[in-house]
C-alpha cells in the first residue's frame, strides 16, 4: 500500500534505504562500504543509522573479523515494506501529475 | 478528475526522490553483483564451451586433457579473482563460508566418484556435468536464487536429454547448450540489474 514515510524521505536515509534495499536476500552491508557510497562522516551515518534501527527498518550488527571491529546493516522486512510503501507513494504522485 | 495522493512533497520533489533511488539501487546492484554469481556463470560457461568444442572436434585425448586442464586452472584463478572481489566489497553474507564447505565437500566427493564410477568419455563428461549442476541447483537454494535454480535444472535436462537422444553429438551439445546457457544467464544477470 503507497503510503508516505517522513522518516524514510530525508534524502540520506532514503539512500541507505534505498542501497539496502537492493542488495540480495541474506546480504548485509558493511559500515564503512556505505559511508563510501553516501559519502558522508561516520558520525553522521551512524545518527541516521540510529533513526532507521529504532523504527526498526534496520538491523545492525556488530562483530569481530579477527580483532578488527565490524559492523554490518541489513534491511528488516518492517523496513523493506515502509520503503516499498514509500516508493509506491511517490510514484502514485507522479501519476496524478500525469493525469492532471 | 483523480484525488491528489496524501503527500507533503511536490510532484517534482517526488521525481527527483525516485530518481536518487533508482541510482542508488543500481550502483548497490552493480557492487553486489548477487556475490558475484554472473562473472562465475559467464567464466565457466566459457570453460564449457570451449571445452566441449575441443571435445567434439580435436581427436587426440592427450591434447584435448591438456586443454581441460588450462581451462580449469583459468576457471579456478577466475573464480579466486570473483571471490577477492567479494570480499573486498563490502557485501558480507552470512553463509557465505557456509556454502564454501559445500564447494569444498562437492569438489571432494566429485572426485571419489569419478575415481570410482569407471565411466570414460562422453559417460564420464556427462556426470560430471551433472554434478556440476547438481552444485549450482544447491547454491541456488543458497542464495535464494531462481535464475540459479532454474539454471542449474535446464542444464540438466539439457545434459539428460543430450546423452540419451544425440549421444555421437553430446559434446557438441553441452558446448552449446550448457555452456551458451551459462554464459548467457551471467549476462542476463549483469544487464537486467544494470
Amino acid at each position: 500500500m503507497a503510503e508516505f514515510n517522513a522518516l524514510i524521505h530525508q534524502p540520506v536515509r532514503l539512500r541507505i534505504m534505498a542501497a539496502l534495499h537492493a542488495l540480495p536476500p541474506e546480504a548485509r552491508l558493511e559500515f564503512g562500504r556505505l559511508r563510501e557510497m553516501l559519502d558522508i562522516t561516520d558520525g553522521n551515518l551512524a545518527s541516521h543509522l540510529r533513526k532507521l534501527e529504532d523504527a526498526g527498518y534496520i538491523q545492525v550488527e556488530k562483530t569481530f573479523v579477527g580483532r578488527r571491529p565490524r559492523t554490518y546493516i541489513a534491511i528488516t522486512e518492517a523496513g523493506r515494506q515502509a520503503f516499498e510503501a514509500h516508493v509506491e507513494a511517490l510514484k502514485a504522485l507522479l501519476s496524478w501529475e500525469e493525469e492532471e | 478528475m483523480s484525488q491528489k495522493p496524501a503527500s507533503p512533497i511536490t510532484p517534482e520533489e517526488a521525481r527527483q526522490a525516485l530518481e536518487l533511488i533508482e541510482s542508488t539501487s543500481r550502483q548497490m546492484r552493480r557492487l553486489a553483483a548477487y556475490g558475484g554469481m554472473p562473472y562465475f556463470l559467464i567464466v565457466w560457461g566459457i570453460v564449457w564451451v570451449v571445452g566441449f568444442s575441443a571435445n567434439y572436434f580435436v581427436s587426440d585425448p592427450g591434447t584435448r586433457g591438456m586443454i581441460w586442464m588450462v581451462l580449469d586452472t583459468l576457471g579456478l584463478l577466475g573464480t579466486a579473482y570473483v571471490v577477492w572481489h567479494i570480499h573486498k566489497s563490502g557485501v558480507h553474507w552470512p553463509m557465505g563460508p557456509t556454502l564454501g564447505w559445500f564447494w569444498f565437500a562437492w569438489m571432494v566427493y566429485g572426485a571419489l566418484f569419478v575415481h570410482f564410477a569407471q565411466a570414460q568419455g562422453t559417460q564420464l563428461s556427462m556426470l560430471i556435468s551433472l554434478w556440476v549442476m547438481f552444485g549450482y541447483v544447491v547454491s541456488g537454494l543458497f542464495y535464494r536464487s531462481r535464475v540459479l535454480i532454474t539454471l542449474g535444472l535446464a542444464v540438466t535436462v539439457f545434459i539428460v536429454v543430450g546423452y540419451m537422444a544425440l549421444p555421437a553429438y553430446f559434446d557438441l551439445w553441452m558446448a552449446m547448450l550448457g555452456g551458451g546457457s551459462l554464459v548467457v544467464a551471467g549476462v542476463y544477470m549483469l544487464t537486467a540489474w544494470r
